[in-house]
């Protein structure tokens, strides 16, 4: 409880409150440009974290986290362009919405749903992880290992539609780190006598590269498509009768957020796809959802910044991001010299209630810019893409640069960047490579770590009962979808 | 889709990618027999070459089941690449020289210029004005405030 406190004075100083209320700006203009989605907007503002101390940069990622995901409803609303993946859905009743007129009227419940979704799940955040972090404390490595491997195991969920192409793209991130010195033996691996690449490949390059120069070269071949805005009428709060109506779509919503936003690998585009789904099904009035249903305005917008702090708790408990933006703060922290898992909770406390204090600071900040400024970030949406894309290079170079201030890191960006492009032109997702970079040094360390302990006996794994359960789930992740489709083909032939 | 012959198809677009896969991942392994080896007295656990390899394995045995979910599916057309996707990566690239030529910041002016112009946008003041101040922006952001040294021209290293 005292950390906690602690935690929540840091929105006493003024530095980090400083640092918190940039990050809710930056957060919310940049995720209001179309095409930059919340990974992106993440990835490109990562650097700015450079010179802070770990408790201003926790606090400045948390933010804009936060602040992001909302962002991206303004043009979801406004444009039908929606700034980030999970605001999609917001878009099937947000844009039929400001085409009657009632462009402020979305927004306002934009806001203010998305303010209670997020203050929901970061209250669910303060008690779970903490809860969570106590079961893994005692974890040694090969239950880290099982958990990596579990981790891995989901980037078959997350991104494009097919979990083979996850999971080549998530092996092809366990790959990459894999490159530079071998810890153990002090061999050099795929450095092709690039002593910079002893290190490993910085986790920060590539992954501006992948997100951010990767979306620059899809804007490349989409410069005649045209953004047209829509007439916004003053935003004003919900009335008292839109709130009634949709009281029990957001209740609903942030604990279906909350909770998809917890499980590794499904994000906020899911928690927002599934709320929009589950409003309707639950609404007195279904026939109004996609002709401008202020409900389902409500409902993917709770859900989808629920998600978020639904997210940060394996993030910061096990260290196992739960999604891509996430695996992106994890790097934020490891730069940071900051390495989530149930340790940090006993050691450094006082970082983590950091994180808290500034999703909760953030999620009111953007709830009175969604409110009083929301006309200004629209206008932001409408940036030409000949000003914007081109600026969103130089701060990527300046980004990659920044860190270690060497040309090899742009260079890498800028790789990464071309593979991020065709990465998704062939339908594989990028998500999956951070996340297989991430977690792919914890995988290789622990193993082996583990085989000394066991004496190089792989069977020492079968020991240890965490390590059998986890092993037993990620193989019935594999195995669940191919034993469905077998036992539905039994039945229809029974049948 | 089976083919017109009733034989299975290899013409769509993830055969190719699963190729590429499977022909990194065997570029890759050649590569891991190039690593220096450790005396075995020296050795504890498992050897440097061991981890990628397994990961290399799996990819491969990935990418054959890409190949085979593939197999029989319709090739889905796709457009060819849009040619200002290579004007913009060739501009990209030619950035690296310019940082050479002339120093970081006056590269990314002609960055900025160069590429708004070459996407579309022919407000010469505008353009010139946006770029003045974003790199204006970065040198109070990142050298002033940061203190992060950008790399200097090849005449800059030469003078000084």
């Amino acid at each position: 409880m005292d950390a906690f406190l602690g935690g929540m004075a840091i929105l006493a100083d003024p530095y980090i409150m400083t640092m918190i209320v940039t990050g809710t700006v930056l957060g919310v203009v940049v995720g209001a440009l179309p095409g930059i989605s919340g990974s992106t907007t993440t990835a490109l503002l990562l650097p700015f974290t450079i010179t802070m101390t770990p408790t201003a940069a926790i606090a400045f990622l948390g933010a804009i986290y936060c602040a992001a995901n909302y962002g991206g409803s303004i043009t979801a609303i406004l444009v039908n362009s929606p700034g980030d993946p999970s605001a999609s859905a917001t878009a099937f009743d947000g844009y039929p919405m400001a085409q009657k007129g009632e462009a402020g009227r979305a927004l306002g419940m934009s806001a203010v749903a998305s303010t209670i979704g997020g203050i929901f799940s970061v209250f669910v955040l303060i008690v779970a992880a903490p809860l969570l972090s106590r079961v893994a404390y005692n974890f040694g490595p090969p239950e880290y290992f099982a958990l990596a491997i579990f981790g891995l195991s989901m980037v078959a969920a997350i991104g494009g539609d097919s979990g083979v192409k996850n999971l080549i793209s998530g092996a092809f991130g366990v790959l990459l780190a894999t490159v530079g010195l071998d810890l153990t033996t002090g061999v050099e691996r795929f450095t092709f006598g690039v002593y910079e690449l002893s290190d490993g490949i910085g986790l920060v390059p590539v992954l501006i590269g992948l997100f951010a120069i990767g979306e620059l070269l899809v804007q490349a071949s989409q410069l005649n498509v045209v953004a047209t805005m829509l007439k916004l009428d003053a935003v004003r709060l919900p009335s008292m009768a839109d709130f009634r109506k949709c009281a029990k779509s957001i209740v609903l919503s942030s604990g279906l957020g909350t909770f998809i936003g917890i499980l590794p690998a499904l994000g906020a585009t899911t928690a927002a796809l599934v709320a929009y789904n589950e409003t309707k099904r639950w609404s007195s009035h279904p026939e109004e959802f996609g002709k401008g249903s202020i409900e389902g305005v409500a409902g993917p917008e709770a859900a989808n910044n629920a998600a978020v702090g639904g997210a940060m708790v394996p993030t910061l408990a096990l260290g196992i991001p739960g999604s891509s933006t996430t695996a992106i703060i994890l790097v934020g922290l490891i730069v940071q010299g900051v390495r989530p898992g149930p340790h940090l909770f006993n050691e450094q406390p006082q970082l983590l209630y950091a994180v808290f204090a500034s999703m909760l600071a953030a999620n009111i900040l953007y709830l009175m810019m969604g409110l009083f400024a929301a006309k200004l970030f629209a206008r932001i949406s409408l940036i030409p893409n000949t000003f914007l894309w081109p600026a969103v290079f130089v701060l990527s170079v300046i980004g990659a640069y920044g860190p270690n201030q060497s040309m090899i890191d742009v260079t890498v960006m800028l790789v990464a960047g071309v593979l991020g492009f065709l990465f998704r032109r062939y339908g594989f997702s990028p998500a999956p490579l951070i996340m297989g970079l991430v977690l792919g040094t914890m995988a290789e360390e622990t193993l082996k770590q583990s085989l000394i302990i066991f004496d190089h006996n792989w069977l020492g794994f079968f020991s240890r009962p965490i390590v059998v359960t986890l092993f037993f789930v990620t193989a019935a992740g594999f195995l669940a979808p191919a034993l469905t489709r077998a036992w539905r083909i039994a039945r229809r032939k029974a049948a | 889709m089976a083919g017109p012959s009733g034989q299975a198809s290899w013409r769509h677009s993830d055969v190719g990618s699963a190729a590429v896969a499977l022909a990194i991942a065997a570029m890759a392994f050649a590569v891991t027999f190039t690593f220096d080896t450790v005396p075995a007295a020296l050795m504890q656990g498992l050897g440097a070459e061991i981890f990628p390899r397994l990961v290399l394995a799996t990819i491969a045995i990935l990418a054959v089941i890409l190949a085979l979910q593939a197999r029989n599916r319709a090739p889905e057309p796709q457009d060819a690449i849009h040619p200002m996707v290579y004007a913009t990566t060739a501009a990209m690239i030619a950035f690296f020289g310019g940082v050479w030529l002339i120093g970081m910041l006056p590269s990314m002016f002609v960055f900025l210029v160069g590429v708004g112009w070459l996407w579309g946008e022919r407000r010469r003041t505008l353009l010139i004005g946006a770029a003045t101040g974003t790199c204006i922006f970065i040198w109070i952001v990142f050298v002033k405030l940061f203190g992060i040294v950008l790399p200097h021209s090849v005449f800059s290293e030469l003078l000084f």
